[in-house]
């Protein structure tokens, strides 16, 4: 990778390593162990957690866990390289053989590409049901280990109506759905560690995630956000099928980094907590935020092919309450440092 | 007032009636005139798609690239579409050229219930910042349930409007209004509808469609088209500016424009044949009524009898070799039956 693109990324985890410093204490000369390690979450985790090693002296070790790590090394080679960094080949649907001095664990692995759950609907749900279940039961032999963390989604919620979604609302799922294979798989997971926690007393806490937006996100996923800033980039009209008017929120992977740790260290085993950002914004003005920041010439074109005023923002009230965890990325900011990352790759 | 997008296939699903032998000049004359009208989508290309010329399914007299060219140099306003079925269209060696030649809508169809093979395409098309509709073929073959889940597929896969085609022209209004007005409630994306006039119903199946919802109408100027070819285009637009519904398109240019394809293009006018009623009441795709009718002629057997065992059979586009099978076996039957 080009030391333009890793400058930028540790600029970003040296803005919030002040934050990090105090609120992740706990992962000081601890080791980590990720599955889906190479994926967004866990190479941003890789990152900040580095730059606390190197800035910092927080002599953390992580074991990134991943079925094809080659590409990781060609794709980060200033992350595969470190000492620090163990990478280990494995398939989360296979037995894990995790290291007894492993303390934290984080399970991240099941790709959150649409495309993929529908079109392979039940290596998704097995991937998702049966690797939580080989991870949390690795887990708990692990003697050592402080707390595990399962990534589920805020896709767990289903359609909610125009309120900030909070951890303790209830999910609207359809079941009996090909689009709810990857969230119906979630949701049994998380009611698998509240299994694990409850049997074994496992100390599991859940994250869900929402939206994010930011460097290492592929621009190919057919997702709102990622589809206005390829099109800006490629100085092509954004089109919105529907009114523009569907609400959503957008954090930055910085902070969502930090948020994840914070969550696996300093959460309540037996809980869940959201990730994202409470800040709404209609799609409308993100795709006219983009066009703006991308100096793009062409135009948003709003088709008004249908009636959506559903909103998917997360209610951060209990992380930042509890774990005194805030967004400090601004969406404007997001937007123009994903600019400078997207524009550095081309 | 309520829109509907008119989407002409005129340059495409009928290149089936002239066995996609579509001329340069043909192209231009009509492009151009579509163009004036105001139609908002062309489509041009061998009746099955791109990269669809063959011998198993007809060799196009022009290949895709010069039909491309063609067609754009006479767009100004109307954008260029184009449909694709992947393993007849491939991405590195059609659709990328494709967007070269200034493609801005691809149509990526399957048949219906199998919608997974769209994946990759329809991705493409959206990395590339062209639109991408979602098409399910032979739509008959499938409940309304069936179609939302391949339907759902389709649009996780990006694509932004799904499209169910009536291959065969067997729809009755009724399961026109069951399956779009089900897609419609559960999809998020536009829904649209594509006849075929095998039982004498695309002009009252579109008007269903876009009564139960669906947003985009397909339809070819006379009805030129596959089998007993689609819904007529400038009776489609009379009928819906006459509903109450715009679609943006100049009536007087539009009737110019179909005036265009029945002296210049078209050998015979569309009607309701025998042998594509047949077509219609068999479920069996509309654009094997000339390969049924040859095979027909060839093997000495009933084409009537050729498609009700096709149907029977359940065969779909892409199987035109079956109508071959099918005659001789027909044919050794009744010659068992005279010894």
């Amino acid at each position: 990778m080009r030391s333009h693109l890793t400058d930028l990324i540790r600029r970003d985890c040296e803005e919030i390593c002040p934050s990090a410093v105090t609120l992740l204490q706990e992962i000081k000369n601890q080791k980590l162990y990720i599955t889906g390690g190479t994926g967004f979450v866990g190479t941003w985790i890789a990152e900040l957690v580095t730059c606390l090693n190197d800035k910092h002296g927080f002599n953390t070790g992580l074991v990134l866990v991943a079925r094809d790590t080659d590409s990781f090394r060609e794709r980060a080679p200033h992350i595969a390289s470190r000492k620090d960094i163990q990478l280990v080949s494995a398939d989360v649907r296979r037995t894990l053989e995790i290291p007894d001095d492993v303390s934290y664990l984080l399970h991240l692995a099941a790709s959150p590409d649409n495309r993929q759950h529908v079109s392979n609907p039940i290596v998704t749900m097995e991937t998702i049901t049966g690797g939580t279940g080989n991870v949390l039961d690795s887990a708990s032999k692990l003697a050592s280990l402080k707390k595990i963390l399962v990534a589920s989604s805020g896709q767990v919620y289903g359609k909610q109506g125009n309120a900030k979604i909070s951890e303790n609302m209830p999910g609207t799922l359809n079941s009996n759905s090909i689009t709810s294979v990857y969230p119906e798989a979630k949701r049994y997971a998380e009611t698998l560690c509240c299994a694990y926690w409850s049997s074994c007393k496992l100390p599991v806490v859940i994250a869900r995630p929402f939206s994010f937006i930011g460097p290492y996100q592929g621009l190919d996923k057919p997702w709102a956000i990622n589809n206005f800033i390829r099109d800006a980039l490629m100085d092509n009209p954004v089109r919105i099928i529907g009114n523009g008017m569907p609400v959503r929120s957008y954090m930055y992977p910085s902070d969502m980094a930090l948020w994840f740790l914070r969550i696996l260290t300093s959460g309540t085993a037996g809980l869940a907590y959201n990730v994202g950002s409470p800040s709404g914004i209609s799609l409308k003005d993100v795709a006219e935020k983009v066009m703006q920041y991308f100096g793009a010439a062409a135009d948003v074109i709003i088709k008004n092919m249908n009636d959506d005023f559903s909103a998917f923002v997360p209610d951060d009230t209990f992380c930042r309450e509890s774990l005194n965890l805030s967004v400090t990325v601004p969406i404007d900011t997001a937007l123009r440092r994903s600019l400078e990352w997207y524009r550095s790759l081309e | 007032m309520k829109k509907v997008i008119i989407s002409d296939a005129t340059l495409r699903d009928g290149s089936h009636a002239i066995s996609h032998q579509l001329t340069k000049a043909q192209i231009t004359k009509y492009a151009q005139a579509a163009d004036k009208a105001g139609l908002p989508i062309v489509e041009v290309g061998h009746g099955n798609g791109l990269g669809a010329s063959s011998l198993q399914v007809g060799l196009s007299l022009l290949d895709d690239r010069e039909m491309l060219e063609t067609a754009r140099a006479s767009l100004t306003r109307s954008k260029l579409g184009i449909h694709i079925i992947p393993g007849f269209a491939t991405i590195n060696n059609d659709l990328k050229f494709a967007f070269d030649y200034g493609v801005d809508v691809v149509r990526v169809a399957s048949h219906c219930t199998e919608a997974d093979i769209t994946e990759r395409h329809i991705s493409y098309t959206r990395e590339q910042g062209r639109e991408a509709y979602g098409v399910l073929m032979m739509s008959h073959m499938a409940s309304r349930e069936v179609l939302l889940d391949e339907g759902l597929k389709m649009q996780s896969y990006g694509a932004e409007a799904l499209i169910i085609m009536d291959s065969a022209g067997a729809y009755l209004p009724t399961d026109v209004q069951d399956r779009i007005s089900h897609l419609v409630a559960n999809l998020n994306i536009p829904v649209g509808f594509h006849a075929h006039n095998n039982l004498g119903m695309g002009i009252a199946n579109s008007i269903t469609a876009v009564e139960a919802g669906a947003q985009i109408i397909d339809g070819a100027s006379r009805g030129f088209g596959a089998g007993a070819g689609n819904a007529q285009l400038e009776v489609l637009v009379a009928v819906f500016e006459k509903l109450g519904f715009s679609t943006g398109i100049d009536l007087y240019k539009m009737l110019d424009a179909a005036d265009i394809v029945e002296k210049e293009i078209m050998q015979s006018t569309p009607c309701v044949t025998s042998v594509s009623l047949v077509s219609g009441l068999s479920g069996v795709f509309s654009g094997f009524a000339k390969h049924v009718s040859l095979a027909a002629k060839e093997y000495g057997v009933d084409p009537r009898d050729i498609f009700f065992e096709l149907g029977r059979r359940k065969v779909v586009g892409g199987q035109e070799d079956k109508i071959v099978e099918v005659a001789l076996e027909l044919r050794e039957k009744t010659e068992a039956r005279t010894k």
